[in-house]
């Protein structure tokens, strides 16, 4: 089905309106932090930045006794809230009424599968959005938070769906644009040999934000982003007996490590100091790895040390430098160390301007890899941490020139 | 009692260099308030026993901490267990801890932390940390041994100007490189940018919060590295000013300070307080006129440079906690960024400080000047002097300090 996007108008003409339609809204919840941007504004580049465009209509679709979403309908008129999907597209009306699309499907009471993958229900929303897109006989741009669903299928279908039917699409984490530390970017056409996040949380949660962290820097290398042919993961002692046969390469945890700014101190008393093997064992509970080879050979491994650190730290061998490439995803993150989560602020700029610009601003291919990627590390761990052949994952692009990332 | 040319003929680094290019250990004399966890000393010290993270690395400098006194032991003292770990002796006295018990200097640089113990407060509400005091006794052990050696001052040089030019003034006459100061103009700065070389500064504002007179020092300090790259450096300071109170805004509503500036710095906050800590929402903390309820007790300290530039270092406590600068550039526009502070435990931060310390005391050459905090010293001291008069704007003909800035920019980017 061929329906052609609507042009996107100057916002000298007039500004753009858009929808949201979230799983919940309530404090810290991903769509407060992304809709109050767009209702509120934010710091940015050295100014309060208020996004040219208008939050005219919201969905939410669990409203508990923390929700704020009334709060803010009540202090920002100008945005309606409806109780369908449909009704928030066509602000009540019979075609789609909206300039794009803002899908937050994170957070939320959703249930839990047995393989620990919460079903947050991004591709039924999806469905839904695409339906009055179809029935209006009109696309518009969308942004699809985090990972685009558990389920690697629906993923599927949702990137063939905004291909067939010819709308931007952006998706992903706050990782790859937001700020580093140092604020350095992996050069274009690098000959990566390896590469290795070393990060927190949980699985089918922040091992998505770690996969995203590594994949925007590995697209970056010779030739682009391959696919990638297998995945394994380790957990517990299966963990910590591939740390010691070299499953991954040392010197690259070690450098990851010493960029974090959050390394658990294994000796009491010191403050700041570098934990031996034996340490981090003792630190840490439930460590899980992924490790996966991309089509071009490159190994690539995202590892979740909860207990040893609480960043996102990457690390890389080049093979024209003897110094190996590392920097933090530096996230601001409110759990006592800042109240903003202002990693939030670059992924609304980027979809303000995919809104004016009809155009994404980084590849739909990388998030719909580092969702395949995320689901079969879940997978991996399900079926006994075996290695799995990825056929499926054999997506192949090329990353945006531009670096995204938050430098200014 | 050594006589200058007679201390300079029997000089100083020259041992100092020799043992730096021979490949051993740069040995280090640590002298400290207290060493309890957290506690400066501690943060900075242990960076040299154990190591530090460094540019992607887990730094292990070439210094070997030979001695340590500590002025007072509260409950929690680390000090005793680092001598038994480390292999070094606690001193009772800073001279023994200098000599390692002998009766010459025994060391090639001189580690001094005199941040956090139980000192008194005097009537500017200054904590009488006894670093003058310390670095008297470390300066008689040079004199009295003939050789001097490197110095690091953490934090600003003493409570008083007249103490600090005084420090200053010995490291001059005996020509030992001096370093001092916070970690707030070394560390990472979010976005990563420096003041341009030269640049025309017409007006600045830098934003912190926390207490006197600990956390305005570093709110000086990250300001005044900024500012000193002005065109024709550093020339000191003609007048201090500290307003409290609704002063301070009306100060801004008269462009005494720049509520555009003020915004601009803000821009750069991750912890806005208020309603940003009930709900999580984002708030123009400037434009919604929502900063005098959030900060019962502002304080404004205008700062006029001899040159003309004028300065506000805005204490916002109840606003956001973290310190941010920013500043009209006369050709290039605004310029703003957060000097980030890291979390604890880890302080990173202070490991950016530490390296530029390992440098002086391992090359020993000071990689920025010393004067900058003798400045910043004086700056705090006269603007709590003038909250002590009723706000009354005090002439500063003693802060008259001119130097240049280090042409590279010495914050961490690595």
């Amino acid at each position: 089905m061929a329906i052609v996007g609507t042009p996107v108008q100057s916002s000298e003409q007039r500004r753009l309106k858009l929808a949201a339609v979230t799983t919940v809204y309530r404090k810290y919840s991903h769509a407060q932090h992304i809709v109050d941007r767009l209702l509120d504004g934010y710091g940015w580049r050295g100014t309060y930045h208020h996004p040219s465009m208008d939050l005219v209509s919201l969905y939410v679709d669990q409203v508990g006794p923390d929700d704020l979403s009334r709060e803010r309908a009540a202090r920002h008129p100008e945005m309606k809230i409806y109780p369908t999907i449909a009704e928030t597209l066509t602000c009540g009306g019979s075609k789609l009424a909206v300039d794009g699309v803002v899908l937050v499907g994170e957070h939320g009471n959703y249930p839990r599968n047995e393989k620990g993958q919460t079903e947050y229900p991004r591709y039924p929303f999806f469905e839904q959005i695409v339906e009055v897109f179809r029935s209006s006989n009109r696309t518009v741009p969308l942004f699809s938070d985090k990972h685009l669903s558990w389920r690697w299928d629906w993923a599927k279908h949702m990137y063939d769906t905004s291909r067939s039917m010819n709308f931007p699409f952006q998706a992903g984490s706050s990782l790859p644009v937001t700020w580093r530390i140092p604020s350095i970017e992996m050069p274009l056409g690098s000959q990566i040999q390896e590469a290795l996040c070393i990060c927190y949380g949980g699985v089918d949660s922040y091992d998505f934000h770690g996969l995203e962290t590594v994949q925007c820097m590995v697209e970056r290398r010779q030739g682009g982003e391959t696919g990638v042919r297998w995945m394994q993961a380790y957990r517990g002692d299966k963990f910590w007996q591939a740390l010691e046969n070299r499953v991954w390469p040392e010197d690259l945890m070690n450098a990851a490590l010493c960029r974090s700014h959050t390394l658990t101190p294994a000796r009491q008393g010191f403050n700041d100091i570098f934990p031996t093997h034996d340490e981090m064992r003792r630190l840490v509970k439930n460590p899980v790895a992924y490790t996966y080879e991309h089509e071009d050979g490159l190994r690539s491994t995202m590892l979740l040390m909860n207990g040893l650190v609480r960043d996102f730290n990457f690390a890389a061998r080049l093979k024209t430098q003897p110094k190996l490439f590392s920097t933090q995803m530096y996230l601001p993150m409110p759990d006592g160390r800042t109240t903003l989560a202002d990693f939030f602020s670059p992924l609304v700029f980027h979809m303000e301007q995919m809104f004016l610009m009809g155009k994404t601003q980084y590849p739909i291919e990388r998030t719909l890899l580092t969702t395949g990627l995320t689901a079969v590390g879940v997978e991996s761990l399900y079926r006994d941490q075996s290695r799995i052949e990825t056929p499926h994952l054999a997506i192949r692009y090329e990353p945006s020139h531009e670096s995204t990332f938050e430098r200014s | 009692m050594v006589t200058r040319r007679e201390f300079l003929g029997s000089s100083a680094l020259l041992p100092f260099a020799a043992s730096a290019q021979s490949g051993s250990p740069v040995r280090v004399a640590v002298v400290a308030t207290i060493y309890t966890y957290l506690s400066h000393a501690q943060h900075i010290g242990d960076r040299f026993l154990v190591g530090y993270p460094n540019d992607g690395t887990w730094h292990k400098p070439n210094v070997r901490v030979v001695s340590l006194y500590v002025d007072q032991k509260p409950k929690g003292d680390l000090s005793e267990d680092r001598a038994k770990e480390f292999g070094f002796r606690v001193y009772p006295t800073i001279a023994e801890g200098l000599c390692c018990g002998g009766d010459r200097l025994a060391c090639d640089a001189v580690l001094i932390v005199g941040e956090h113990g139980d000192y008194p407060r005097n009537e500017k509400g200054q904590i009488l940390y006894p670093r003058y005091e310390f670095f008297e006794q470390c300066i008689k052990i040079f004199k009295d041994s003939g050789r001097a050696v490197p110095v690091y001052n953490d934090k600003h040089l003493s409570y008083s100007f007249e103490k600090a030019h005084a420090m200053v003034a010995a490291s001059k006459q005996l020509g030992f490189p001096m370093l001092a100061g916070s970690s707030l103009p070394v560390t990472w700065r979010l976005p990563d940018v420096e003041m341009p070389l030269g640049a025309h500064i017409e007006d600045a504002v830098m934003v912190g919060e926390g207490g006197s007179d600990a956390m305005d020092f570093h709110a000086f300090e990250a300001m005044q590295c900024m500012l000193e790259r002005r065109k024709g450096g550093e020339t000191g300071i003609k007048s201090v000013q500290l307003l409290d109170g609704d002063k301070v805004w009306e100060a801004g509503k008269s462009g005494i300070w720049s509520e555009e500036l003020l915004s601009s710095a803000l821009s750069r906050s991750d912890t806005p307080l208020g309603l940003t800590v009930k709900d999580g929402r984002t708030q123009d903390l400037v434009g919604s006129g929502v900063l005098p309820s959030l900060v019962p007790h502002p304080a404004a300290y205008l700062i006029e440079y001899r040159d003309g530039l004028r300065a506000a270092m805005l204490m916002l406590d109840g606003a956001v906690q973290d310190f941010n600068f920013a500043a009209h550039v006369r050709g290039v526009g605004l310029i703003s960024t957060q000097f980030l502070l890291s979390p604890t435990p880890n302080v990173t931060y202070s490991a950016c400080l530490v390296s530029k310390i390992e440098q002086m005391f391992t090359t020993g050459v000071a990689p920025y000047r010393v004067e900058r905090t003798l400045l910043t010293s004086g700056m705090l001291e006269s603007c709590l002097t003038s909250r002590l008069q009723a706000s009354k704007r005090l002439e500063t003909p003693h802060l008259a300090i001119s130097y240049n800035p280090p042409s590279e920019s010495q914050y961490c980017r690595g």
